[in-house]
């Protein structure tokens, strides 16, 4: 049985042969039978596997010296000599069978990481402590309004924060709405996790009446209460690890397009949002006896302001379903009771003055 | 030897290292590792690179003796929860600089978050330069020939604040100084680099390298603007004979067909395979001329190396490896690995031989866990 020897101490290596005796392994040279070393069997083990490595060392506990055998049969002779010395010759596992099943437990674990993400979400979200997604709402929002003039008409806010409440209510929804309004444009109103909605002036100011401003607002309310914010955090994050994963950190374009895919399904959970939000909206005005023609004559006008939908033409790129379908799915007649009083509108109005 | 002694040459017999890893056995393992990350959501990451680096390491042989890695998972996630406590750290005292001196002060559109991301990038940079140097002082440790542990002299922070420097530098001077940054870096890299007590050296200067350089960065002015040319006049030519306005292209994109896609794959391909002719072998020409430069210049005591990689084998590891990684969405990488160690094993040859009893086991047993660094701030390998 030949091996080569490193004594530990140096990088010098030698070629020697063994013997295995009841109580020791014994390692000398071939040509003058002179002993190189000579190590207690009961001390003696296997650094690593042969399914590793290609010759695994076999060592003296504690020490620093090795002892390398390349041909398998002989790894295998000593293994069957000294049972402590198993994994010196592990049988070697086939590699196709090996292949094939880590690649179907791949794909399987892919395909249902991405199900959990994609549907597990909707569970996932509201696990999530109140308390931490009003914060995340809170700094988020500090730094967006960061460098904005914030309007702080009393009277307004109160107006537009008491129907978002009423509407939230409706809706069963147990958490507190706080509605800010920032000065300017563009026109436009969008949530935060944590109950906290925003609100543009230019969006008030543009409004043709009391309608439009309650079915945007409904239509906020929807978000808030179907918890989409912190559902497509859940999912954006859900999607990104799974790609981290996959690429195992080897390759930075990957990650890079992995995160373009990232964003084209949170738009595409973008408008699956908007149209919830959009039935949502209209259906709690309703419940309450308010005109819920708001949000559609809202996008008819904004429709007629710009003929190319913007939407629309983004297609797969869009954050919002086209116009033209969210306003045939949120027609509505002028039936019902203003949203706001007339001194509660005229306040809005005037929010920011 | 006596002064007029006998004259003898050095034993400069030429050998190269071995390979003799096998691409399936390379992948059960690391399909077994992707398997494990997805049901640790990227925990196993430790233990699974340790495997894939035993395997590799076993494989490779210099003078008929294998490495082996000795590294263990344990200590690469240690090494990773003490990045994360250093970020935590950072964090905090950022969130402290920003309650006292930029919250509610006339700065006060400058938010915590940005401080936070502003301040990261401004460490991440320096930080992955000392996780490079700190990262390969533990494999080197973990590493061992002949029963010997190799390691790593040097401060990482000196080489973090050294890079950081050169980086910055070459980036203001229009990349002019990538000799310098190259020869400096190097340098410790490869002189810090041990076999137990047989140092590494490396006498390389920027000044053997400048000529070469010079002409492959005025090569790559010229061939950029000719391929920016190429491709203006290819796209605006294809547009105006098709009949196809600018508005109708944006509106195609928006809505694609399966037509538009296949359109579109072709003409990335086709501006790939214009930059690949123009851009990359240019590249790689000069890529090639450094290596061999970089390792013609390092020797281990009385062993020279030398290689003869050409730009072609250098368009091949990296260009046509980084296309593996991207087309199989990163299960391609045991493929590049294997063919990486495999060029290594064709080109790298090695002059002459240590001698054994002369190189002496390090008393340093080396860091006590690693990497922590170069997993947070870079995209690690193995």
């Amino acid at each position: 049985m030949v091996a080569r020897y490193y004594n530990g101490e140096s990088a010098a290596v030698e070629e020697v042969a063994l013997r295995v005796t009841t109580h020791e392994l014994v390692i000398y040279r071939p040509a003058d039978s002179a002993i190189v070393a000579r190590w207690p069997v009961a001390d003696i083990t296997v650094l690593g596997d042969s399914r590793h490595e290609a010759a695994p060392p076999v060592v003296l506990r504690g020490g620093e010296a090795r002892l390398v055998i390349e041909d398998p049969a002989a790894r295998a002779q000593l293994a069957s000599l000294v049972p402590a010395l198993a994994p010196l010759s592990l049988p070697p596992e086939p590699v196709a069978p090996r292949l094939a099943g880590f690649s179907v437990a791949l794909v399987a674990l892919v395909g249902m990481f991405w199900g959990a993400v994609e549907y597990g979400t909707e569970h996932a979200a509201p696990l999530i402590p109140y308390s931490l997604q009003a914060k995340l709402g809170e700094s988020v929002l500090d730094e967006l309004l960061a460098d904005k003039e914030m309007c702080e008409g009393k009277a307004g806010l109160a107006a537009i924060n008491r129907l978002a409440n009423d509407l939230a209510k409706e809706a069963g929804y147990k958490h507190e709405i706080t509605v800010h309004i920032v000065e300017g444009g563009p026109v436009n109103a969008f949530t935060l996790p944590g109950s906290i909605l925003v609100f543009y002036s230019d969006l008030i100011d543009q409004a043709k009446d009391s309608s439009q401003v309650a079915g945007v607002l409904a239509h906020e309310i929807g978000h808030v209460v179907h918890q989409h914010p912190t559902k497509g955090l859940v999912k954006a994050y859900g999607m990104d690890l799974l790609l981290k994963i996959l690429s195992g950190g080897y390759s930075d374009i990957l990650n890079t397009l992995g995160s373009g895919g990232g964003v084209l399904l949170a738009l595409r959970n973008g408008r699956a949002f908007e149209r919830e939000a959009d039935e949502t909206g209209v259906r709690l005005l309703e419940q309450r006896g308010l005109r819920a023609d708001g949000v559609s004559s809202f996008f008819e006008q904004m429709l007629a302001k710009e003929p190319k939908d913007a939407a629309a033409a983004a297609g797969i790129w869009s954050s919002h379903p086209p116009t033209a379908e969210r306003i045939a799915a949120t027609k509505r007649s002028t039936a019902g009771r203003p949203a706001f009083s007339a001194a509660e509108w005229q306040a809005l109005r005037t929010v920011c003055k | 030897m006596a002064p007029g002694g006998p004259w003898s040459a050095p034993a400069l017999t030429p050998s190269r290292p071995i390979y003799d890893g096998k691409l399936g056995e390379l992948y059960a393992i690391y399909l077994r590792h992707l398997v494990l990350m997805l049901l640790t959501l990227g925990w196993s990451r430790f233990w699974g690179r340790t495997r894939i680096r035993r395997y590799v390491w076993n494989h490779v042989s210099v003078l008929g003796d294998r490495f082996e890695y000795r590294g263990r998972g344990r200590e690469l996630l240690i090494g990773f929860l003490f990045a994360l406590l250093l970020i935590a750290a950072w964090a905090g005292l950022m969130y402290l600089v920003w309650l006292y001196v930029f919250h509610e002060k006339p700065f006060a559109t400058f938010g915590l978050f940005d401080i936070f991301s502003l301040s990261v990038a401004l460490i991440g940079f320096p930080l992955a330069y000392v996780g490079h140097y700190a990262g390969l002082r533990y494999k080197l440790s973990r590493t061992r020939w002949r029963g010997i542990r190799c390691g790593m002299a040097g401060s990482a922070w000196h080489y973090g604040v050294i890079a950081t420097f050169l980086g910055f530098a070459n980036a203001v001077t229009g990349y002019l100084l990538t000799p310098v940054v190259s020869v400096n870096l190097a340098r410790p890299r490869i002189g810090n680099a041990r076999v137990g007590t047989l140092p590494f050296a490396f006498a390389g200067s920027a000044s053997d390298i400048y000529g070469r350089f010079l002409g492959y960065y005025f090569l790559n002015i010229i061939a950029w603007v000719a391929a920016a040319v190429a491709v203006a006049m290819a796209v605006g030519g294809t547009l105006e004979g098709m009949g196809v306005s600018f508005s109708e292209v944006l509106e195609n994109l928006a809505k694609p067909t399966a037509r538009t896609i296949l359109l579109i794959l072709i003409v990335a391909f086709a501006a790939y395979i214009l930059f690949g002719l123009l851009i990359l072998p240019l590249r790689c020409w000069w890529q090639a001329y450094l290596v061999r430069y970089l390792v013609s210049r390092s020797r281990a005591g009385n062993v020279l190396f030398a290689t003869a990689i050409t730009t072609r084998q250098m368009w091949g590891f990296l260009v046509l490896n980084y296309l593996i990684v991207l087309m199989t969405l990163g299960i391609g990488w045991p493929w590049v690995m294997h063919r990486t160690m495999k060029l290594i094993a064709g080109q790298l040859w090695i002059y002459g031989a240590p001698d054994g009893a002369a190189v002496r086991q390090p008393a340093d047993r080396g860091p006590g866990y690693g990497e922590g660094l170069l997993d947070m701030f870079d995209v690690s390998g193995v």
